[in-house]
């Protein structure tokens, strides 16, 4: 098929020059089955119009730089079969619910600043020294949190909660989700540090469980889960005198 | 984002549906509220409403409850995250006793209703 | 412009350059540090890293074995006093890692678990299910945001390093939003760029692996040593050339030829799947040569089989090459045997550092893939880079902070000069340069296509010569790049520009490096020097930036302290 051909319409905004984004056609070579959406941008940048912009680096589902909405669906375009559009055009977007920096790179200071919030690290009153050896942790113990542990921050989930896009003080599902991998880890003890950021009305009490952060994470991570364990957990904490866990 | 968000993808629309099933919900539990109210005034002076409409808007109501109830309680096995001798519960075990909850709760009130209504 | 000022500045943000930074922090907490990464910090290479970790943590292991491994896998080009403080430190920061929430896969008592691996005698290898890199990267960075010390330059790249009368005082950096420059100065800085694959066609790396510490450090008058020994994995993906970790022949998969046959027997006898990877690599292609390879519409290619293994270990223990051959070949590896061959994966060269991190440049540091302290030789053993990363970083962080305590404050005036000097350098070039007409992306690519022909898994002085030519040629038409994007605002065609430079410096290396090494040795294989001269080459590779294309090369001495160098078979 050395002739195929597939139609790809990209976002350009150069907030130099342009008051809003517009869509841009290129039509570009199909010549491989296993080409991917990435692919088609990497060919339109060096062969047909470098000055496009966008973010990329591993092409294989794990960096999370390259999720953008494609026909309208959040997806990593690393991960997005051209087969499976064409031969309809495929319509490129930034991700929504996020403020556009140029063509299709979005800014995601916001979710930079409530990874922070949820103190995403180990909290212990008191720190074993390192020559006293690991935690003893079993994998059951791991599997516990291990879904949470697999976000990679890509943003999909952002891009799809329409209540992240009415409101964007909210949490979100990957801070709350991985708020809840660091509590729900047996050698963390700081659930009550956390607690004031997620059990906030901004928080987990802001979202009203559409599911669809969930259907669109690429790694299987389930943040409506955390939401909704967490609210149940918060709740439980307030009805019952002395909580639930540390 | 734009006013007609939730009719971009099918699964934002089913959100919405599940969402609005609690408004007509509310409106039949008011209408209860007033009959109640009108029972108060004793057996002889209350006519119950039983208009063909109304019959007609109380079954719809009915599917909504049952609708809201089945997805609420389905959601339980995500929510709920209970260990048994260091063992994680299966959510499945979970929306099952949800659901047998249900059912026994459905019962004891039919039964109080029934037999103090005799 | 901005002039911003730091004790420690750590240049990328990796595993390599996290640990620098975090350590940096905990030797001095009144160090003040930047990080400057042209990415956001999790999206670093260190994220791909599949395999695990390597330390001598477990009950009958020893340092020695690990040293000796590490030692005969880098066949004896390795610096031993190195290898030796490396093996002793790797438990401690593997330990360290687990402290900070690493989700390390476990052995029933609770204790850290490891995996067989390539060419290490024992099990050795920690492991995050096959995520290892992936939990070691978020780990250490969601960790490094509880240190106010630490302040972060996310998406800015680093064009040149500002040296001061031989002493490296900051960095200009282009903030790739707004397209401004900035100097930021620093009494150290640690250069974590990571590797260089994307000089390749066929590599594992991702798109930002293109060996831009290597180039700044080059280009600031640092060597950059052994830059021959670039190392093919054997386990590529063909097409995306996505990475197939060790890991699974370390728990037990076969590399199988067209006749079904395990044909490692013929090479690695006593090893078979676990022989090291420059030599299973070779293995292959001589293989394909012979005609046991199987055709594809993206090459020749073997199969690696893992369907004896079962469903319940796979999903346990490799659920990540599942989810990859589901989603990204369309096979299911419980069911099916996965396509693989020879990929560009890491680069044992790198900037000349010592022990502690120190370059030839005073107050300059470097550590992770792209450094070389000597640890990793001729070729490095499969899960001895993750706590390289750890071992070497921490090292360079402590030691910058050692250094910046007792060193002389940066002064703003020449930086400013230079700060100049760089912006209007890179404006000439490529903002306001008019009249080109190469693309950035052809140049780019027909170099990657030379370094796989010339530069691959077995080289020849005709093959050398000829990428050293075409190497010339590209420079030349580079001179006459056209730009498209005159934007200031998330500028990605400069950034690919400036990117490409750095590549053709680091590629030219390479290859004058390997035409200069007339033996065979770890992953440079020579055809026409098949065997390993330790009279004449049992040195390191040393190579300076000149004005030409070929840089001036040097060789220096390798450490040797209680192994001496014998045959290496497996």
């Amino acid at each position: 098929m050395p002739d195929k051909k597939v139609t790809i319409q990209a976002t350009r905004f150069d907030p130099d020059r342009d008051e809003k984004p517009r869509l841009q056609s290129y039509e570009i070579p199909f010549s491989d089955e296993s080409m991917v959406v990435l692919d088609a941008l990497n060919y339109i940048k060096s062969h047909v119009d470098g000055s496009l912009s966008y973010r990329w680096s591993c092409r294989m589902g794990i960096c999370g730089s390259c999720g953008m909405m494609v026909n309208g669906t959040p997806k990593l375009t690393c991960n997005a079969f051209l087969r499976d559009y064409w031969p309809r055009p495929v319509v490129v977007e930034p991700l929504n619910n996020f403020p556009l920096i140029r063509d299709l790179v979005i800014d995601m200071d916001d979710f930079m600043h409530k990874l922070k919030s949820i103190k995403p690290w180990i909290i212990r009153k008191q720190e074993i020294p390192l020559g006293g050896g690991e935690h003893r942790q079993t994998n059951d113990q791991i599997d516990e949190f291990r879904q949470f542990s697999e976000c990679i921050n890509c943003m999909l989930c952002y891009a799809a909660c329409p209540v992240y896009g009415l409101n964007n003080e909210f949490l979100g599902p990957a801070a709350t989700a991985l708020a809840r991998r660091y509590n729900l880890d047996s050698r963390d003890q700081g659930l009550t540090q956390r607690l004031p950021v997620i059990a906030d009305t901004e928080g987990v009490w802001e979202c009203s469980f559409v599911g669809e952060c969930s259907v669109v994470c690429p790694k299987g991570v389930d943040p409506a889960k955390a939401i909704q364990q967490t609210k149940l957990d918060t709740t439980m904490r307030f009805v019952l005198p002395f909580g639930t866990r540390e | 984002m734009p006013a007609n968000w939730w009719t971009r993808s099918r699964r934002y629309f089913l959100y919405v549906v599940r969402e609005f099933t609690a408004l007509p919900l509310a409106l039949w539990l008011l209408w209860l509220l007033v009959e109640i109210k009108r029972a108060g005034d004793g057996p002889a002076r209350y006519s119950p409403h039983g208009s063909a409409a109304f019959v007609v808007f109380s079954v719809i109501v009915l599917l909504f409850a049952l609708y809201h109830s089945f997805t609420f309680l389905t959601l339980a096995g995500t929510i709920i995250h209970l260990r048994f001798i260091d063992r994680p519960v299966p959510a499945s075990l979970i929306v099952l006793s949800q659901f047998a909850l249900w059912a026994v709760a459905s019962g004891v009130i039919a039964f109080v209703l029934i037999w103090f209504g005799r | 412009m901005d002039f911003e000022s730091y004790d420690v500045l750590v240049v990328g943000g990796g595993l390599a350059g996290i640990r620098a930074a975090i350590a940096a922090v905990e030797a001095n907490p009144r160090v003040k540090v930047g990080m400057v990464s042209k990415v956001y910090p999790m999206r670093s290479h260190t994220v791909s890293a599949e395999g695990g970790a390597a330390a001598a943590l477990a009950p009958g292991d020893s340092y020695e074995t690990h040293a000796f491994d590490t030692i005969k896998g880098s066949d004896y080009l390795a610096d031993q006093d190195v290898v030796e403080a490396f093996v002793r430190e790797a438990p401690v920061e593997i330990i360290q890692m687990e402290h900070w929430g690493c989700p390390w896969s476990r052995n029933p008592d609770g204790t850290i678990a490891v995996r067989p691996f390539g060419g290490m005698t024992t099990w050795r290898t920690c492991y995050a299910a096959d995520k290892t890199g992936f939990h070691m990267l978020h780990t250490v960075f969601q960790t490094s945001l509880k240190y106010p010390q630490i302040t972060r330059h996310d998406e800015a790249f680093v064009t040149k390093l500002l040296v001061e009368d031989s002493r490296c005082v900051g960095v200009v950096a282009l903030d790739i939003r707004t397209g401004r420059f900035d100097a930021i100065t620093a009494k150290s800085v640690i250069l974590a760029t990571g590797g260089l694959g994307r000089v390749y066609a066929f590599t594992t790396n991702g798109n930002i692996c293109t060996g831009d510490g290597m180039a700044l450090a080059y280009r600031a008058g640092a060597g950059l040593r052994d830059m021959e020994m670039v190392q093919f994995h054997p386990t590529g993906l063909p097409f995306t050339g996505i990475l197939i970790t060790e890991a699974v022949r370390g728990e037990g998969g076969y590399l199988l030829n067209n006749q079904g046959e395990r044909f490692l027997k013929r090479y690695v006898p006593n090893k078979m799947e676990l022989g090291p990877r420059d030599i299973i690599s070779r293995a292959m292609v001589t293989e394909f040569e012979e005609g046991r390879g199987f055709e594809g519409p993206h090459g020749k290619y073997m199969h690696l089989d893992v369907r004896h293994l079962g469903e319940e270990m796979i999903d346990r223990k490799l659920p990540f090459m599942r989810e990859l051959g589901r989603e990204f070949v369309g096979i299911d590896i419980v069911k099916d045997p996965i396509p693989v061959r020879p990929v560009q994966h890491y680069m044992m060269g790198g900037v000349d550092a010592d022990i502690s991190g120190a370059t030839p440049i005073l107050g300059l540091y470097a550590a992770g893939e792209c450094a070389n302290v000597g640890l990793n030789g001729g070729n490095r053993l499969g899960s001895n880079s993750l706590p390289e990363c750890l071992v070497f970083g921490a090292a360079a962080g402590r030691a910058a902070a050692h250094y910046s305590a007792s060193a002389k404050p940066v002064t703003a005036n020449p930086v400013d000069a230079m700060l100049w000097d760089e912006a209007r350098r890179v404006e000439a070039a490529y903002l306001e340069k008019k009249g080109g007409d190469e693309r950035i992306g052809v140049i780019r690519e027909e170099m990657q296509k030379e370094m796989d022909a010339g530069a691959g898994v077995f080289r020849t002085r005709d093959g050398l010569s000829r990428l050293a030519r075409n190497l010339g040629g590209l420079r030349e038409r580079f001179e006459k790049v056209k730009i498209e994007d005159s934007s200031r605002t998330f500028n990605t065609e400069i950034m690919a520009a400036l990117e490409l430079d750095f590549m053709l410096e680091v590629a030219s290396a390479i290859t004058f490096s390997a035409l200069a090494r007339e033996e065979s040795r770890g992953a440079h294989a020579r055809l026409d020097f098949p065997e390993r001269d330790d009279k004449k080459f049992l040195k390191h590779t040393l190579a300076f930036h000149t004005n030409a294309l070929a840089p001036r090369l040097e060789y220096s001495d390798v450490t040797i302290t209680n192994f001496q160098p014998q045959a290496r078979t497996y």
